[in-house]
């Protein structure tokens, strides 16, 4: 033992220590400010999906489609969304439009809501109730699905709304257990390939022989993985019926 | 003599220090919230709530990956006992930044769905079988319930309620805890990123905070054991030489019930006490007599060392041993007093101070 200063916190700061503790008190507060530059600055771009707000409401008329999860052929466009563009549809939050849609399989229907969009993926959030489906007057048939054959891919399984920006960023492992309950909830779920595929980067997903997707898939969401399924072109919209037992989880 | 004391009460030390600590906090968060999205590189902004999620989850794990490192330190090198004076307050801020973290989370991911979202963020994912998709979740839920924990029982109620073993125990718990930060971001934020320095600082962080630990009970181990020499007479311990002794200072020995003692000098006089301070442990050896008291080196508490009391009107009591000199060899009876027992100290005699 020395004669070092020795500190008691009731009492005086010993003179020797005042340096110390002036050091410290400044390393910790640098150290505060470069850490949280550093890590803040950090962070992946999340991407450039969006909920349109600035678009405004849109209304559309449309084929409805269960493929299962329902999507619309839309016949009689808007502003934003021309006729032929293919949307997949959600509920509010982390609800489906399953329920809404459901009696509406290759009928007309008219769908209001707010756009979400990124790159090539389109969804429209429905308003609540009626106002935002409702079955339409007019002809309108489901156009003809093209067979693009069986596909083996690589990439991630999202849950198509945040993906296409209603969480920003909306994927990847932090996201993943919100993806789950957006996927159980009927929120359309989406595969975003690494590699284009037919020029698309993402694919709306279905379970083989487009039945709804089995709880299986749960364990793959989020992650880096490869599987193989059935590819169709669905108006605009890539379907691809992923077979759960080909997943392979990629490093 | 005169007696001031004055209790872990509130002092200018401890304002200083918490002043301290909410400006690093603020500071961190400051830097870290209005990052612009054109800064980044970002065509959108990240979601607030993310943004704000990661800011605090963030300054958490470094908080608490600072309060892990002061303890080693402060063993390794005693100008940092400053640091360790107010180390809960210092704890109890984590906590409210980690919960702040939860609540976001939870509010986002969790929120919107039919699933209530308490239920949803044990629920959402259950890969309990797989390393990448593991719910890292429930590792910063555990987490944080043990800071709530520790921080509801940080006040000396609780330490004086359970006793310092239990509470010390108890607040071991910390050690689990930032294990399971440390999976959790692991498993979660890092693997989401492709910018790595995140995963740099998580590295660097928690390899500091292992590494300093390490240096800490290699030092212990390499400072002398006085055992090595044990006396033949088996009742009693040999614990120094009285060369080794300094007035003022003490010498701490191990003994065979795993309980450490200090045996001061104190005006020319040999006492023993135990190293364990009533607060919360602290090492009285490690601290030295200030105003005829041993004073704790953590909190300041104090004692008489001849009878391990606190001086009115405090009621603290340690434990005392007795005392003999076997020629220059000092020695304690290794069976403790009760705490407060008088002792009569052993006078060096000329001969045996140097
Ligand atoms: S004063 Fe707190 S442990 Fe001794």
């Amino acid at each position: 033992m020395s004669e070092k200063p020795f500190f008691i916190g009731y009492a005086a700061v010993p003179t020797a220590l005042r340096f110390v503790m002036g050091l410290v008190s400044a390393l910790l507060i640098g150290g505060a400010a470069v850490l949280g530059y550093a890590i803040g600055h950090a962070q992946d771009d999340p991407g450039d999906g969006a909920f349109r707000f600035d678009y405004g409401r849109q209304t559309v008329t449309g084929v409805i489609e269960l493929t299962p999860l329902p999507v619309m052929h839309v016949i009689e466009g808007s502003e934003q969304i021309a006729a032929g563009d293919t949307l997949m549809l959600s509920g509010a939050g982390k609800n489906g439009a399953l329920p809404r849609a459901a009696a509406l399989d290759g009928q007309m229907a008219q769908a209001s809501g707010v756009l979400l969009q990124r790159g090539e993926i389109d969804m429209l959030q429905l308003r609540g109730g009626r106002n935002g489906l409702q079955a339409a007057a007019g002809d309108g048939t489901t156009p003809a699905p093209v067979d693009l054959g069986h596909w083996k891919l690589a990439g991630e399984i999202c849950d198509g709304k945040c993906l296409a920006g209603a969480m920003r960023p909306g994927r990847g492992i932090s996201h993943r257990a919100c993806a789950n309950l957006c996927i159980q909830g009927g929120i359309p779920p989406v595969f975003v390939s690494t590699q284009p595929v037919e020029g698309e980067e993402f694919l709306m997903i279905t379970g083989p022989g487009f039945s709804p997707l089995p709880e299986a898939i749960y364990d793959a969401v989020a992650l880096y993985i490869s599987a193989e399924g059935q590819l169709s072109r669905h108006g605009d919209l890539l379907v691809w019926a992923l077979e759960p037992d080909t997943i392979e989880v990629l490093p | 003599m005169s007696v001031k004391y004055t209790p872990v009460q509130w002092n200018r030390v401890k304002y200083c220090y918490d002043a301290l600590l909410v400006a690093g906090t603020i500071l961190f968060l400051a830097v870290f919230l209005p990052l612009p999205p054109e800064a980044l590189g970002h065509t959108r902004p990240v979601d607030p709530q993310i943004t704000n999620a990661r800011a605090f989850g963030a300054c958490a794990f470094v908080m608490l990956s600072i309060i892990l490192m002061i303890g080693p330190l402060a063993r390794l090198d005693d100008r940092v006992l400053p640091l360790l004076y107010n180390r809960r307050h210092f704890g109890v801020l984590t906590c409210l930044v980690a919960l702040t973290h939860a609540y976001f989370v939870l509010n986002w991911y969790f929120a919107f769905s039919p699933t209530d979202k308490w239920a949803a963020s044990l629920s959402a994912n259950t890969s309990y079988g797989q390393a990448l998709g593991f719910p890292f979740e429930t590792l910063g839920i555990f987490a944080l319930l043990c800071l709530l924990v520790l921080a509801a029982t940080s006040h000396d109620f609780w330490l004086k309620f359970l006793g310092a073993p239990l509470w010390k125990g108890l607040h071991m718990l910390i050690y689990p805890a930032y294990a399971a930060v440390v999976g959790h971001i692991a498993l979660g934020a890092l693997q989401s990123q492709e910018v790595t320095t995140f995963a740099w600082i998580t590295a660097f962080l928690s390899l500091g905070v292992a590494g300093l630990h390490l240096a800490a009970a290699l030092q212990a181990r390499m400072s002398p054991d006085p055992q090595a020499h044990a006396v033949p007479d088996p009742a009693w311990r040999e614990v120094c030489d009285v060369t080794d002794l300094r007035e003022g200072f003490a010498q701490i020995a191990q003994l065979p019930d795993g309980k450490r003692v200090a045996v001061f000098l104190h005006e020319g006089q040999i006492s023993a006490i135990s190293n364990a301070c009533a607060h919360q442990n602290g090492p009285l050896g490690e601290g030295r007599i200030v105003n005829c008291l041993v004073t704790c080196p953590w909190h300041g508490f104090q004692y008489d060392v001849r009878n391990g009391q606190s001086p009115a009107p405090f009621t603290e009591k340690i434990p005392t041993y007795r005392v003999r000199l076997k020629g220059s060899r000092v020695q304690v009876d290794p069976v403790a007093n009760p705490p407060g027992t008088p002792v009569p100290p052993v006078p060096l005699s000329k001969a045996a101070r140097v």
